[in-house]
């Protein structure tokens, strides 16, 4: 057998091999010009919140505008009307909002309506998903929290919170404390006593009737000794437990380190009051780093410190876990629906992530957590990535489509607890009594017990 | 000549009203894609019937309207009649712009100002008490403190209306009438009771009307100031309903609860002519 090439194997190989480099499937890169060239002049309008996210996404969409020419508009609407009129949008068909906004706890409510196109539909195309997406660049429980449905991902993070323990550390020196409470048994036994004085209170909890009371404050401390809201094998209700109990118990107890309206304090009067000097500690949102650390918007930018949520009755932190991802409105056409994507592929990229930190935001990609000029600009990264990393509970709060309700009834029942109307085993046997026949269909096996 | 006009009479005011009608007897919840539009006869109205929560959103806003409504009237009666009586033209001309301009501010707009006025920290309403030495109160944080704040600023914002209409009533009062009562010698008191109130009347029942409408589906100004709150210290039935059908989306319970409260107020509205103009007409 003849191992020689003979000179026509040769120029065919040659011919194949400059064939294969010039294709352009294969030889050009993806960019995102080239990627957005058919969508040119579309325009796609995005629901955002008055919070310190949107505001960072609006300095930078000039630029995604200047590379793609696809024009971003957005409806900025308060938390509290944002789902109504999503929900709105999607029944009446009227495909108003091409870029969703999607609190983690309506997810399970939009995804599965068929409200949001999953993004198979885009990182199977070619033409319109960017090698450098990188899934795995997303910290996993934000992914699965705010993105992810029953296996799909729908959303990408966007606005991402980890609940974080902000203390003024002056306060706090001045009252003998050299470093932060480790537990929340600290605050109610030494910080809240040495701290409240003098018009000034040790701690407040946002627990004004809503999504704040629900998630912000009542499920904060349901989690703190043993608590759960469900019983996750059964999906039976577990408030009359020992564990919850002492949770709800505990915030009772601790309301007298608290200023007496906190129940009709919403996030911003209490990112307010701290950053004023009227309160040593909040329990906030990562999200709102940037407004305490602005001088222009806080008192106390030299005093902030940021730390884990303290540990609860088990030594472990339970903190709050929450936030936005952006996903693509299924009834929005398919140009539309393309120029969205790629809204959002870029917006949430990690080639983004440091621009979107300067600018204010809080991106769930791991890569710039891992900056260390960012490390040291921004104060909130360890407590924030500490939280995610190695206490994030994805289920903090259940997705379930019917958690919209659930939370009415939370927020109603929970408020009434804090103002002494019901004792917390009142409290929890109202909540038990409205909410049991929600979750029927679940405790008796007619839907798969997610949540 | 008159199609046009009764084509946007139905448009715009009944079909409105039937399809809320059609949708009260129909199981629909927006959320849920499955067994939407099923026929339920009056189930929702029952549900609603039995439901503590709309009894209780329901008992909220007849306090607020008695409360709310009897001040304004009140307060509304007391300014027309001292304007009426006033010699000085200029402080009435200033008078009566003045009270438009509550009237002319947005209900939201209202409700932010009562954030500010009502706050703990900073408000006007504590400061101006602690001029006199009390101590600061949360006037948003505390149930009862919560619905008078609510009260006080419906009070403040609707009693130029409820005075407006009264100058316009009194302002119909012939001045041979009021010449012959003072040459009888009639006293300011026997002035109002015999002659004036037989003249206020009609304006009292327009008052009546509309304001009760108004409270009954007052939404913008509690919400934004209280959100219903603290607990549900101020959930009244507009509020409750918004919850039902925008928040939980169960339009079908909602529009039962719509369609009740309307039947209150064409019964409430009843009532009032009945009982109001006819002593109005009586007197006449």
């Amino acid at each position: 057998m003849n191992n020689s090439l003979c000179p026509f194997s040769l120029l065919a190989s040659v011919l194949l091999g400059v064939t294969t480099l010039c294709s352009p499937a294969l030889a050009q890169k993806w960019d995102l010009a080239t990627a957005a060239a058919p969508y040119k002049g579309t325009q796609i309008k995005a629901v955002f919140l008055d919070r310190p996210g949107y505001v960072a996404a609006q300095k930078l969409i000039p630029e995604f505008e200047k590379t793609t020419g696809i024009k971003v508009t957005w409806e900025t609407m308060p938390y509290e009307n944002c789902r109504e009129k999503q929900v709105l949008d999607f029944t009446g068909q009227t495909g108003q909002y091409d870029v969703s906004l999607v609190d983690g706890v309506w997810i399970g409510e939009y995804a599965s309506n068929n409200w949001l196109v999953p993004i198979e539909k885009f990182t199977s195309n070619p033409k319109l998903a960017d090698p450098s997406l990188n899934m795995k660049g997303f910290f996993p429980v934000v992914l699965d929290s705010l993105g992810t449905w029953n296996g799909k991902v729908c959303g990408l993070p966007f606005d991402c919170y980890s609940g974080v323990l902000y203390y003024n550390k002056e306060m706090l020196a001045k009252a003998g404390f050299s470093e932060p409470p480790k537990t929340w048994k600290d605050i109610l036994e030494k910080y809240g006593p040495a701290l409240s004085k003098d018009g000034k209170y040790a701690f407040a909890l946002q627990s004004r009737r809503g999504e704040t009371q629900s998630c912000d404050s009542f499920m904060r401390v349901i989690w703190l000794f043993g608590g759960s809201l469900l019983d996750p094998s059964t999906f039976k209700l577990n408030l009359l437990s020992a564990g919850s109990q002492a949770g709800i118990k505990f915030r009772q107890d601790l309301m007298k380190y608290m200023p007496p309206d906190v129940v009709e304090w919403d996030h911003d009067e209490a990112v307010q009051a701290f950053a004023q000097g009227r309160v040593a500690m909040i329990t906030e949102w990562s999200a709102f780093y940037s407004t305490l650390a602005n001088k222009a918007t806080s008192t106390v930018v030299d005093q902030l410190g940021v730390a884990v949520e303290p540990a609860g009755g088990d030594g472990k932190p339970h903190p709050a876990l929450g936030g936005f991802s952006l996903a693509v409105n299924a009834q929005s056409d398919e140009k539309k629906q393309a120029a969205a994507w790629l809204f959002i592929q870029w917006i949430t990229s990690e080639a983004k992530a440091k621009d979107y930190i300067n600018a204010g935001g809080v991106p769930a990609r791991i890569a710039a957590y891992q900056d260390d000029a960012l490390k040291k600009k921004y104060t909130f990264f360890g407590p924030a990535v500490e939280s995610w990393e190695k206490y994030g509970n994805p289920v903090f709060r259940p997705r379930f489509p019917e958690w919209p309700a659930v939370s009415e009834v939370i927020a109603q029942a929970g408020c009434e607890i804090m103002l002494g109307k019901f004792t917390p085993e009142q409290g929890a046997k109202t909540i038990n009594q409205q909410v049991e026949p929600l979750l029927k269909d679940y405790v008796n096996g007619k839907k798969p017990k997610l949540q | 000549m008159a199609a046009p006009a009764v084509i946007a009479l139905l448009l715009i005011g009944t079909f409105p009203l039937l399809y809320a009608l059609t949708l009260s007897l129909q199981k629909y919840r927006l959320t849920q894609t499955a067994g939407n539009g099923t026929f339920v006869g009056l189930g929702n109205f029952l549900e609603v019937l039995h439901d503590e929560d709309f009894w209780s959103a329901l008992e909220r806003s007849g306090l607020l309207l008695a409360v709310s409504l009897t001040l304004q009237v009140v307060f509304g009666m007391l300014i027309a009649l001292f304007l009426d009586g006033n010699p000085w033209r200029r402080l009435r001309n200033v008078v009566q712009v003045a009270l438009v301009v509550p009237i002319a501010m947005t209900p939201a707009v209202v409700g932010l100002l009562g954030r500010l006025v009502y706050n703990r920290d900073f408000g006007l309403l504590n400061y101006l008490i602690g001029l006199i030495g009390f101590a600061p109160r949360s006037w948003l944080g505390e149930p009862s403190l919560a619905m008078a704040a609510v009260i006080a600023t419906d009070v403040w914002q609707w009693t130029p209306f409820a005075a407006l209409v009264m100058i316009s009533s009194l302002a119909t009062v012939p001045p041979e009438t009021l010449e012959a009562a003072e040459l009888d010698g009639s006293g300011w008191w026997s002035m109002v009771r015999h002659v004036k109130l037989p003249y206020l009347l009609p304006g009292i029942t327009a008052v009546l009307i509309i304001r009760t409408a108004d409270i009954l589906k007052l939404f913008d100004m509690p919400y934004i100031l209280t959100r219903g709150g603290p607990g549900a210290a101020t959930e009244f039935t507009s509020i409750y309903v918004q919850r039902v059908g925008f928040r939980i989306f169960n339009m079908g319970l909602a529009s039962a609860q719509a369609i009740l409260l309307l039947l209150l107020c064409i019964g409430l509205s009843r009532l009032y002519l009945r009982f109001v103009y006819r002593e109005a007409e009586a007197q006449g």
